[in-house]
């Protein structure tokens, strides 16, 4: 791993000298600092390529740094680590554009491997995204079609959706996940300069997520490279189409999807998609 | 996006056992597998069981890769098997019906013993 030089923010010295150990010998350069105001003397005094911080800082939030590093003129990317993981912290902190967000107690593997797969792809991690509307009940959010934006995408909505059962909450991440990739490969064509939009309606009933992607829409009865198309009895059918026409093999996105959420509506193009969940 | 999937290897006679942690979804992991499987094909090993226990994550990409590669090991006259299914990779299996095309083993002994005694799965 190419090392990179990283500021970590936390007033928990224990976690800031688990952290500084585990990444110092992958070859980090790590500068530990234990508030605020430490950290944006430091952000003013150096170029870090990653920034890890907690938000419950004692004089000042962490919010804040968030946003002074993302001000920098070539920005670090942010990971965010918090105790709180309220719906409105986590939006005040993606219109900050963080990279990941990460809930305490964690693993300090966790943020070992996010490092790892930020640097990893740094030129997708460095994408940032447009958020329209950052309401607990209407999150909408305009974004590069990159599957890398689809992982920080999912991980922000999944968050927001803490609260739901876990039966509930995998299926809809299951079901947000196949229908954001479908958008980003099929309609984005997985070309960062084109963008998905993302919205995420919660109301105490239902829980609705719409997906907009940029590409020409498709015709579902020509979908014979899906599972949908199969006959009964016959779940790999289409891999043969799929096979023939170059396509990698896949096919049951759709069929899965269906299977886990109550409603999957699509516009007459099918450019855009909305998949409901009711919650009672 | 980087390779999320690892994939360790042991025999057991002439079965190739891979044990895979990780992800195995679009661009994370599917490749990495599908390399891993066509090498035994090229070596005409064709007798695969795949420990699916350390899955962390599976999306229909990676079942696709699954069901890619079992047909690339049927047709290369062998048979590839699926051992320890999580819970939630079994409701992925059976929402799309595939359940009833691979065999599944909760044990490793039983399922390279099923290459020599025929027996087929838990779910098949």
């Amino acid at each position: 791993m190419t090392g990179r030089h990283i500021l970590l923010v936390d007033d928990d010295r224990g976690l800031r000298h688990v952290l500084a150990a585990l990444l110092t010998p992958a070859g980090h350069v790590v500068t530990a600092v234990g508030d605020g105001p430490e950290a944006i003397a430091a952000l003013n005094g150096a170029r870090f390529d990653i920034v890890l911080v907690d938000i419950g800082l004692p004089s000042m939030s962490g919010l804040e740094v968030l946003a002074h590093a993302r001000s920098q003129p070539d920005p670090p990317l942010v990971i965010v680590m918090t105790a709180d993981d309220t719906p409105e912290t986590l939006l005040q902190a993606v219109k900050r554009q963080p990279y990941r967000y990460v809930r305490k107690p964690f693993a300090p593997n966790t943020v070992v491997q996010i490092i790892e797969d930020a640097v990893a792809s740094a030129s997708a991690a460095a994408l940032s995204f447009e958020v329209i509307s950052a309401k607990p009940e209407w999150l909408e959010i305009l974004a590069p079609c990159s599957l890398e934006m689809a992982d920080r995408l999912q991980s922000f909505v999944m968050h927001l959706e803490a609260d739901l059962p876990a039966a509930v909450r995998e299926s809809v991440a299951f079901a947000f996940r196949e229908l954001l990739n479908n958008a980003i490969e099929w309609g984005g064509k997985l070309d960062p300069a084109r963008k998905v939009r993302i919205s995420c309606v919660r109301t105490r009933r239902m829980l609705i997520y719409r997906i907009s992607d940029p590409g020409e829409g498709f015709d579902i009865d020509r979908l014979r490279h899906a599972a949908t198309s199969n006959p009964v009895g016959e779940p790999m059918r289409h891999m043969d189409v799929r096979e023939a026409q170059g396509i990698r093999p896949g096919g049951y996105g759709l069929a899965l999807t269906r299977s886990l959420v109550d409603e999957l509506i699509y516009n007459e193009a099918r450019n855009e998609v909305m998949c409901i969940k009711h919650l009672d | 996006m980087s390779a999320l999937l690892a994939i360790e290897e042991h025999r057991v006679g002439d079965v190739t056992v891979l044990r895979l942690s990780g992800r195995l979804e679009l661009d994370a992991g599917d490749l990495a597998l599908r390399a891993w499987i066509d090498r035994l094909i090229g070596e005409d090993r064709t007798r695969i069981v795949l420990d699916m226990q350390g899955v962390t994550r599976l999306d229909s990409a990676g079942i696709g890769m699954l069901v890619g590669k079992f047909l690339s090991v049927r047709r290369g006259g062998g048979m590839m098997k699926l051992l320890h299914l999580t819970a939630r990779t079994n409701r992925l299996m059976d929402i799309t019906k595939l359940v009833t095309v691979f065999e599944t083993y909760q044990d490793e002994d039983e399922a390279v013993r099923s290459f020599t005694t025929g027996s087929t799965g838990d779910g098949g």
